[in-house]
């Protein structure tokens, strides 16, 4: 098993598949260079026709992965910075969601957009973890990947699924290192995974929120409070079952993500408890998340309304302290 | 170049026809009122597509289903999308506005405007990546030509020289909006000359410039030389949607007298490509195939609500 970087995986997992399927290509605003580091190399290995810069012009490059797609293509398009999924909103939620269905089924749409979200210090148009508008939205699955693993397994998978997928790779991971298995390991889509098990707690976290909670988890260990940490790993399709079954455990469920509380994925979750597993919940539901403002560029700021690792070892305590 | 007029020739006279059906159909409530009609642009609309080849693609415009009945789609398929009726193309999801027929190359709508410029580019992109020669059409109207996404396409397809055609059907009207309140030009075809390539001005009620100009970009496409902008000046004889009295516009009793129509017949019957018989010939085909479908389609069970569920994943 290799160590590397979460942009090393998703780089190493762009390079498989486009030497396995000619039909891949790979663009966007200034991916010949890849300023995140993550898309460094491609062009220069794959050649112009494959890997490309765009003009800086979103409804373009979703709208024409789109177009692609429907032409039999394996287009990945990427946005420069997830919150970008506004500027281009008819191309990712009316047509890469629903191209296919108005067309009764006519096309498969087998393309995937790179969207990298989150962290601090980038502004409040380039700061957000779009993904709860994504798991609104019908026709569009949604890829969240914590760690390198994940991030290239599912990438992978994302890539050779026949549907769109929009893939959520948070900027705060991308220099994070970890084990990445050997060979080839496609990740399924709708597989949660229990990063650490549990009695006292549930709490359903992914990305950079899940790294805090981890973290806090080994604070509250030490004080003999032992939680349970589920990585969804993918929002749609959406594993509810072993978030229920944590909870048939655990008896209790916190939620701790890195957007607007109000109609958020947290907000999903508990709907989804009071609808199928409210007779094993003995502690109310409790949600970490963004106050319904924006995001302030100052990092300072960011940290003040981010969920913080403090936030999730105090709210755990709240509920089973 | 004859026999391809021919065609266009029968398409738009079915077209008209079969538009004058459905409208008729829908007044009287037997299918819903969904149409934007397109009378006016029908003999526009099949000679530019005569000039395309059976491989090549069509993303068409919303005004009339002139361009699915020249690419081969049958009426009765048409009439079945529009009634939601079983034997249609898309199952219920798209109506009217998203006929479907891959196989003829008719690959589907934008129901936002606009939209279908973006998708037109990435079919572009796949058909220069595959490589077999052929093109890609994007029908649009003077009001779509307002959106962002064309100049996102126009400039990404000239840059990349893809092969694409971008056919503007300027019939003056946006829904309400007169284009010399919304358009700062009088040609659209102008805005060519800023992404560098041809923009060509035709008269829409002139099948036989329209096929023309459409040949030499669908050529150029077919090259590698890149997109064209083609703008055909045509008329829209109707209202925006069926039952639009149009009280917003000033020559709405005028318009029908510019209809190209009868101008087409008797430009063929002078060129000499139809005699009378052939023109009397093919209005009496074409009232029988929409009998037909009219027939087959009262007779078709509505679809099942069932497939409202369906094909939103693959």
């Amino acid at each position: 098993m290799a160590v590397m970087t979460y942009a090393a995986a998703i780089n190493e997992a762009l390079v498989e598949e486009m030497e396995r399927d000619p039909d891949v290509i790979l663009y966007g605003e200034d991916v010949e260079v890849g300023i995140f580091g993550v898309t460094g190399g491609l062009h220069e290995r794959f050649g112009p026709d494959r890997v490309f810069n765009t003009p800086i012009s979103e409804p373009l490059i979703v709208g024409s992965a789109v177009g692609a797609a429907m032409m039999g293509m394996r287009p990945i398009a990427e946005l420069q910075f997830a919150d970008f999924i506004f500027t281009a909103g008819d191309e990712v939620f009316l047509k890469a969601g629903m191209w296919r269905f108005m067309h009764g089924g006519a096309y498969t749409l087998p393309l995937v957009v790179r969207a990298p979200s989150g962290g601090a210090g980038f502004g409040p148009e380039h700061s957000a973890c779009p993904e709860a508008y994504i798991m609104h939205s019908p026709g569009l699955l949604c890829a969240v990947p914590s760690t390198p693993a994940d991030a290239k397994g599912l990438l992978k998978q994302a890539i050779r699924l026949d549907n769109p997928v929009i893939f959520f790779e948070h900027k705060s991971l991308y220099g994070s290192r970890d084990e990445v298995p050997d060979g080839e390991n496609l990740v399924p889509f709708g597989q949660a995974v229990v990063r650490r098990e549990g009695d006292a707690l549930t709490i359903v976290a992914w990305q950079n929120m899940l790294r805090r909670s981890l973290a806090a988890a080994e604070r509250l260990s030490a004080e003999g409070i032992e939680v349970e940490i589920i990585d969804p790993r993918t929002l749609n399709p959406f594993d509810r079952d072993t978030i229920i079954e944590s909870v048939k455990k655990t008896g209790a469920c916190m939620v701790v993500e890195e957007a607007y509380r109000t109609l958020g994925v947290g907000a999903e979750i508990g709907a989804i408890l009071m609808e199928e597993a409210l007779p094993y919940l003995d502690k109310p539901f409790k949600r970490l998340a963004i106050p319904d403002v924006p995001i302030a560029t100052a990092r300072h700021f960011a940290n003040a309304i981010v969920p913080t690792e403090d936030d999730i070892y105090n709210g755990v305590k709240e509920l089973v302290g | 170049m004859k026999d391809a007029l021919r065609k266009a020739y029968r398409d738009a006279v079915l077209s008209r026809r079969f538009e004058e059906r459905v409208t008729q159909m829908s007044m009287t409530g037997e299918i819903p009122a969904t149409l934007h009609p397109g009378a006016g642009q029908e003999v526009c609309q099949a000679a530019a597509i005569a000039a395309l080849g059976p491989q090549d693609k069509v993303l068409y415009g919303h005004r009339g289903v002139t361009y699915m009945i020249a690419r081969g789609t049958p009426i009765a398929a048409i009439l079945a999308d529009i009634a939601a009726k079983e034997g249609g193309t898309n199952r219920g999801k798209g109506g009217v506005m998203h006929i479907v027929d891959v196989p003829h190359g008719v690959l589907g709508e934008s129901g936002t405007l606009g939209g279908g410029f973006v998708i037109c580019a990435g079919v572009a992109m796949a058909l220069k990546h595959f490589g077999r020669g052929e093109v890609v059409v994007h029908f649009f109207g003077d009001g779509t030509s307002s959106r962002g996404t064309f100049h996102e396409s126009l400039n990404w397809c000239a840059v990349k020289k893809l092969p694409a055609i971008f056919f503007c059907e300027n019939n003056g009207w946006a829904v309400s909006a007169p284009a010399t309140e919304t358009i700062a030009v009088q040609d659209i075809a102008a805005r060519a000359h800023g992404y560098g390539i041809p923009g060509v001005v035709v008269d829409g009620t002139d099948a036989f410039a329209v096929y023309e100009v459409m040949e030499q970009a669908v050529q150029r496409a077919r090259n590698g030389e890149g997109p064209t902008l083609i703008e055909a000046k045509v008329v829209r004889m109707a209202g925006h949607y069926i039952g639009d009295q149009q009280p917003y516009r000033p020559d709405r009793d005028q318009a029908s007298e510019r209809d190209p129509l009868p101008k087409f017949t008797s430009t063929m019957l002078a060129a000499g490509i139809i005699d009378q018989a052939e023109v009397d010939r093919i209005e009496a085909d074409c009232r029988a195939e929409i009998d037909r479908a009219v027939e087959t389609v009262k007779a078709a069970p509505l679809l099942s609500p069932a497939l409202a569920l369906q094909d939103a994943y693959a």
